[in-house]
């Protein structure tokens, strides 16, 4: 078709852009019974079409309304299968008219993907009277959106092409209009595990600082350093302090040699995924020799004082045993002498002592 | 009757006075002894970590770890043995008391190194704390340092003459050449292995520590398995430790008491039997409150067996041959020591749970304690029949040297020195004659 052809270009045409809009509007209107939002938003046009044929693309399959003269288009075929090779996830939380929390699941992606993010909520009264409403983040939502009621539970459901970090974010879905029940799904890059106790480590010292991820593999890992606010990338001029390795992707290690105070403060790396960054910290100290030496001086002096206090007081005592000592020794010899001579005369000299 | 090994006479026991004062210094030797080497592991895993990160080549690092270690053994032991032989030379009628508050001093260093460690680690990583634990072991040295020798006692002149003639007598012994056997024999006594109580209380030793351990080590993997946090089974632990501080001097003075000091033997067999029935006991145990029962009476079985072990030991070799009993005694048990835990772990691999781990621990222990029993009770029997005999042959033979005396008053208190001596070697054999 002529007129569709034109969707290759840059330029896009008005005539199918108006009928899609239209055709959005009307799907929406058939499943609220509302007449709903302005054709034109503020979204780039690219981006709006590029959401809008994914959906499509998807949605071929569950209503028959949309989507069957566009399918044949290239350009859509081409969006379609970048959008279709993205795999599926579900994710869903489900409330009730009376939660008191609000309810929140994070969902951690490393890789583009479809998301899609269901609701459920029971309400106490009337089904069709409840009003269905997603928002990112404080940003209404149009369309893209369908709700089901089954079995007197209401369900609704949004699906995102999670394609780089501007669909990252708070996807909110919200029932009712005057009291209102919020369920939050909040989509986030993995964390990174830095060093939670600080690393303690002496002047003159190596150290190595890792930072690990638990079930992903980063593009690529960047290390900065530095003391308060200003962060100074390290290993950009690679010299002999800095080495950056790692043995699995999922990790990264900073090794650095020769400490020196300036060296002190918190580290972060850096992980960059398709759909954003994340960082870890791991934060190091460098003492010098003479902080635990001072402590090990102290107490070998308080040692060495001890053992000179009990030798001293041992020596005290045995001093004053010893004179009485002497004496007894000395007459117990002369006693032994004389025993000994028991019957034999004494010729020597008797040589007693006076006590 | 095997020789003293050309050591002097004994000197009478003080019981007191600088006695308690020795009691002080070798709780510090004891709690330094067994509490450094579990408190310094922990350590030595994170050091582990840390080297395998900064450096590739893991074989030097755990050779230098196995060298520290055994050089840091070889200095603990140096630091215990003396401890234990000390207080057999200070106390007699009162050694139950102080060889149980001695040996409180395991727990109560355990207790306190524990959380201290941590904190030292914190502050000043792995190499400052290692520096300031080392100044800390210094202290061993003002522990030693009033560890004096027993002096004699010069309150009466006769002793002194007897002393003079004895070391005359000894020296013409030395005189004399020692063979290389008997050489080594002065030092450490292999003559012991002929010693039937020896031997009981070492058979049943080695039995009892294949199971003895264990459940300790695997009591707080034994908790997170049954689904408790990290901290409450840490918390576990602590029970325990502080169980056994209060237990070991409590037991220590039951074991002095005039009923059951005589059948010190029983008791311990008794101890080690109520052990390894809160062992058995322990595998029943489902929730958390269970298992705090259980450390509880673990604290109270442990503490009793560590309290009354080597008091069973001075008791059944006497205060003289003590040191190489214990040396020896240290060196077999070892192996149970070493091998009791490995074993126990793979039982639990095998089986998959710890309940199978526990009954047999218990049942060992249980196995132990009853063939401690029956060799006691037949020992205690054979030792009475010597007794007996030993009594008409020295009537017998008393009534020769009294006509042999030089002098009158030199003999009865000569006499009164050797009924000392006497009952000192006949007690060698059982020294519960109070």
């Amino acid at each position: 078709m002529r007129a569709l052809q034109g969707l290759r270009g840059p330029r896009a045409p008005s005539l199918p852009l108006l009928l899609l809009c239209f055709l959005a509007a009307l799907r929406r209107s058939l499943e609220h019974g509302l007449s709903t939002a302005a054709p034109f938003k503020s979204l780039p046009v690219q981006e709006e079409m590029m959401t809008k044929y994914s959906n499509l693309s998807l949605e071929s399959h569950n209503i028959s309304v949309t989507a069957a003269p566009f399918t044949s288009l290239p350009v859509q075929e081409e969006m379609m299968t970048k959008s279709s090779n993205l795999s599926l996830e579900s994710h869903s939380i489900s409330m009730t008219e009376h939660s008191n929390m609000p309810v929140e699941k994070n969902i951690t992606l490393e890789r583009p993907s479809n998301v899609e993010l269901i609701c459920q909520f029971t309400p106490s009264g009337d089904l069709n009277s409840v009003n269905v409403t997603w928002k990112k983040g404080d940003k209404l939502l149009e369309g893209n959106y369908l709700v089901n009621a089954t079995g007197g539970i209401l369900y609704t459901q949004h699906r995102v092409a999670v394609i780089n970090s501007k669909q990252m974010g708070s996807y909110s879905c919200f029932f009712g209009e005057k009291k209102q029940q919020r369920g939050t799904f909040n989509l986030k890059v993995p964390e990174i595990n830095g060093q939670n106790k600080p690393l303690i480590t002496y002047l003159g010292d190596s150290v190595v600082l890792t930072c690990k991820c638990q079930d992903c593999l980063p593009l690529n890992w960047t290390w900065y350093g530095g003391n308060g606010s200003v962060q100074v990338p390290i290993g950009v001029p690679v010299n002999d302090k800095y080495v950056i390795s790692g043995k699995h992707a999922n990790e990264t290690r900073l090794k650095i040699t020769q400490l020196s105070e300036d060296d002190q403060g918190t580290y972060l790396c850096h992980a960059i995924f398709e759909l954003g960054e994340s960082e870890g910290h791991v934060k190091l100290v460098v003492l010098s020799y003479l902080v635990p030496l001072k402590v090990f001086c102290a107490i070998a002096a308080e040692v060495v004082l001890l053992v000179a206090a009990i030798l001293l007081f041992e020596m005290y005592t045995q001093k004053k045993k010893k004179p009485s000592d002497d004496g007894k020794e000395f007459e117990q010899g002369e006693q032994l002498k004389l025993d000994d001579s028991n019957g034999i005369e004494n010729s020597g000299p008797r040589h007693r002592k006076n006590p | 009757m095997p020789p003293p090994g050309g050591t002097p006479p004994p000197h009478p026991p003080p019981d007191g006075g600088w006695g308690w004062v020795v009691v002080g210094a070798a709780f510090i030797s004891i709690g330094f002894s067994y509490a450094f080497p579990k408190a310094v592991t922990v350590f030595f895993k994170e050091i582990q970590l840390l080297f395998n990160t900064t450096y590739s080549e893991i074989a030097w690092i755990s050779s230098t770890m196995l060298a520290v270690m055994y050089a840091g053994g070889l200095g603990l032991a140096f630091n215990l043995q003396p401890a234990l032989t000390i207080i057999g030379k200070y106390f007699y009628k009162k050694r139950p008391v102080a060889n149980g508050l001695a040996m409180a001093g395991s727990p109560v260093f355990l207790s306190t190194l524990a959380p201290f460690n941590q904190y030292l680690f914190n502050t000043y990583g792995w190499k400052g704390s290692f520096m300031i634990l080392g100044g800390l072991l210094l202290n061993c040295c003002v522990a030693g340092s009033l560890m004096r020798p027993v002096e004699p006692k010069a309150s009466t002149e006769s002793k002194n003459k007897v002393g003079v003639r004895e070391t005359d007598c000894s020296m013409k012994k030395r005189q004399k050449k020692l063979s290389v056997w008997e050489e080594i024999n002065k030092y450490l006594d292999f003559s012991l292995f002929k010693h039937r109580g020896f031997l009981i209380y070492l058979s049943g030793n080695v039995i009892m520590f294949l199971g003895f351990f264990a459940p300790v080590i695997f009591l707080a993997p034994y908790a997170k398995d049954k689904g408790i946090d990290e901290y409450s089974a840490a918390f576990l632990l602590s029970v325990m430790a502080f169980v056994d501080m209060f237990a070991r001097p409590t037991v220590g003075l039951i074991a002095n008491s005039k009923l059951i000091r005589p059948r010190i033997q029983y008791f311990f067999s008794f101890a080690v039997m109520f052990t390894g029935i809160c062992h058995l006991l322990c595998a029943l145990a489902e929730d958390y409150t269970s298992l705090v029962v259980y450390a509880v009476f673990f604290g109270l079985g442990f503490g009793s067996v560590s309290s009354v072990l080597f008091e069973t030991l001075m008791d059944l070799v006497g205060a003289q041959r003590f040191s190489s009993a214990v040396g020896l005694v240290t060196v077999v048990e070892c192996c149970p020591v070493l091998l009791g835990p490995p074993l126990a772990g793979k039982l639990v691999d095998e089986t998959g749970q710890y309940k199978y781990m526990y009954l047999a621990c218990g049942a060992i222990v249980v196995l132990a304690s009853v063939w401690l029993l029956i060799g006691n009770a037949a020992n205690y029997r054979l030792l009475a029949r010597e007794k007996k005999k030993s009594i008409h042959t020295k009537e017998s033979q008393e009534t020769e040297p009294l006509k042999t005396s030089q002098s009158p008053s030199v003999n009865i208190k000569s006499g009164k020195n050797e009924e000392w001596k006497g009952a000192e070697v006949n007690s060698s054999e059982r020294e519960t004659n109070i």
